[in-house]
């Protein structure tokens, strides 16, 4: 087995990249362990297209080491380039080609055998729900359909990282969660995913690490879990209750309850500990014989997090490798 | 699957896009056939001084009509960054791009040397100086083409650029009257242009005639611009496809 298989998918090492006097990227380093889904987060100009596109061979670093699948992406960019697939935030195939012939003809240029393209081909036409469009040109296609494509010509030579660069960006809320669905499935069966996307919930749902990068620094990386521990408020619990109560009998009854706030019919309760205050809510609710109508725990999202690193500006890194 | 076998893919892609057309195929073929068809019913004896310069210019447009664009046309739509994170190389991508522009070329001059030789009687005095006439040309001016093409940043800039190098480089390079009777003064930047060189070498190939002392004087300066096209192309290449 080559040393390169047990290397990380993606090991980044002090890159700095500047377009002139302005820089883009200042010491980003990074690990992505192969199998998972990592999310590359940050505001417009933060640097993330500049870190895929020099992850990619196509931009070379002023300084700082990269290697992906364990290849030197400098010393080799054509190997490295075999061995990942690239969803760009543009919809960038050729426009007079049917679906067909877009994946064959790349299939081509990833070295594929007539044969196994064929195969390849017909198989990725079948998984991306493509197959009764496979001899339309892709211009012809509705932008959802074309991002499909365009996942699929990423994944014609079986690649083992994937790169998604805004995969769902201008998807109407059917198509965008049959792309998540998609990439899932991609995942599942083995490839790697390195996903850059400014939709928060999608990264939360999608990935098992998050880095966060502002203005060319990388400020955050952890699970989503970690990430989302980082803000400062607490854990709401929502509980609907089938009879009139106060706020103060609800407060003397929860001793785990440290607010709490009427809010369209429900109770809005801040509390320090889930278990004690559920306890001591169901508790409150049958000493009073009242009906829980509704229950349900609101933590921090990875977007309440994200924007509140965002406002710190610059805070310590947390889970960083 | 080797780089060479990779930029034969390319070049077929490009074939099926761009040059397969019949809009371009008309053009590239009806111009040249009506300008020997008008000279040859103005002098039927005659017609065979302009042939090979008229087949030259037919190489010359063929090669370059395509490949001035095609490398800011695909910058434009995105499709050349799509092909930049495919596994080819700078000197791949060349090789196909410059091919499929050599290869439409050659099949449009080839035609119409075809017709001019069955339809008009046409010789093939030295058919060994035809062919590699024919062959250094369409290398050199494809790779001209995408030169222009790499040098710019919008299409319409590739098009002035050709127009200003095509159009005069008829007018010095012996297609419509031989070097022999040209002003002295006007003779070196005739030795400078490809076309001049192709012109001779075409029409030591058709008449067995030629305004050089020996043909490799227009085959070696052919194979130069074909070896400097190649180096500049790719440099430029390069930094087109950085930016």
């Amino acid at each position: 087995m080559p040393a390169e298989a047990n290397s990380p998918a993606v090991a980044v090492e002090g890159l700095h990249k500047s377009y002139g006097a302005v820089p883009a990227l200042r010491g980003v380093s990074f690990t992505m362990p192969r199998g998972g889904v990592f999310a590359y987060l940050g505001p417009n100009g933060a640097g993330k297209t500049t870190t895929i596109n020099i992850l990619c061979g196509l931009l070379r670093p002023d300084s700082g080491r990269v290697t992906v699948c364990g290849l030197e992406v400098s010393q080799e960019p054509v190997k490295v380039k075999a061995r990942i697939g690239v969803v760009p935030d543009e919809s960038n195939l050729y426009p007079e080609l049917s679906c067909r012939r877009n994946l064959d003809y790349l299939g081509e240029l990833y070295g594929l055998s007539r044969g196994v393209r064929r195969a390849r081909v017909g198989e990725l036409l079948g998984l991306f729900s493509l197959a009764d469009r496979a001899e339309m040109p892709f211009r012809a296609l509705s932008r959802g359909l074309k991002r499909r494509l365009v996942l699929a010509a990423a994944m014609v030579h079986a690649p083992e990282v994937l790169f998604l660069d805004e995969p769902t960006i201008g998807l109407d809320v059917p198509s965008a969660r049959a792309l998540r669905q998609l990439i899932r499935r991609i995942n599942q069966e083995g490839t790697t995913v390195f996903l850059t996307t400014h939709n928060l919930a999608e990264a939360e749902e999608l990935a098992e690490r998050v880095c966060i990068l502002i203005q060319g620094r990388v400020v955050a990386m952890g699970s989503p879990g970690e990430i989302r521990g980082r803000v400062e408020r607490g854990t709401y619990l929502r509980l609907g209750l089938s009879g009139e109560v106060t706020a103060r009998e609800l407060l003397s009854a929860c001793p785990a309850v440290k607010e709490a706030r009427p809010q369209n019919g429900l109770w809005r309760l801040e509390v320090e500990a889930l278990h004690p205050a559920l306890a001591q809510s169901l508790a409150f609710a049958e000493a009073r014989r009242l009906l829980v109508n509704d229950v349900g725990v609101e933590r921090p999202t990875l977007e309440e997090a994200f924007l509140a690193i965002l406002q710190q500006g610059q805070p310590p890194e947390v889970g960083q490798r | 699957m080797s780089q060479f076998a990779r930029a034969l893919a390319i070049g077929r892609k490009d074939v099926e896009s761009y040059y397969a057309k019949p809009p371009l195929i008309t053009w590239a073929l009806l111009f040249p056939a009506v300008l020997m068809l008008a000279m040859y019913l103005k002098d039927p004896g005659g017609y065979l001084a302009v042939a090979p310069g008229v087949i030259a210019m037919t190489l010359l447009f063929g090669c370059t009509s395509m490949a001035a664009i095609v490398v800011t046309f695909e910058k434009r739509a995105g499709t050349l960054r799509r092909l930049l994170l495919t596994p080819v190389t700078p000197q791949t991508i060349i090789l196909g791009k410059a091919g499929s522009a050599a290869a439409y070329g050659l099949a449009t001059s080839l035609v119409l040397a075809l017709g001019l030789g069955l339809l008009l009687g046409m010789p093939l005095a030295n058919p060994l100086a035809f062919a590699a006439g024919l062959l250094l040309a369409a290398a050199a001016f494809s790779l001209l083409g995408i030169l222009a093409s790499v040098m710019v940043r919008e299409v319409f800039e590739a098009m002035t650029l050709m127009n200003f190098f095509r159009f005069p480089t008829l007018f010095i390079s012996g297609v419509f009257m031989p070097l022999e009777s040209f002003p002295s003064w006007l003779l070196p930047l005739a030795m400078l242009s490809p076309l001049t060189h192709a012109v001779e070498l075409l029409r030591l190939g058709v008449s067995g005639a030629c305004h050089f002392a020996s043909p490799w004087i227009p085959a070696l300066v052919l194979a130069a611009y074909v070896l400097g096209g190649w180096w500049l192309a790719i440099r430029g290449f390069r930094r087109r496809a950085g930016q």
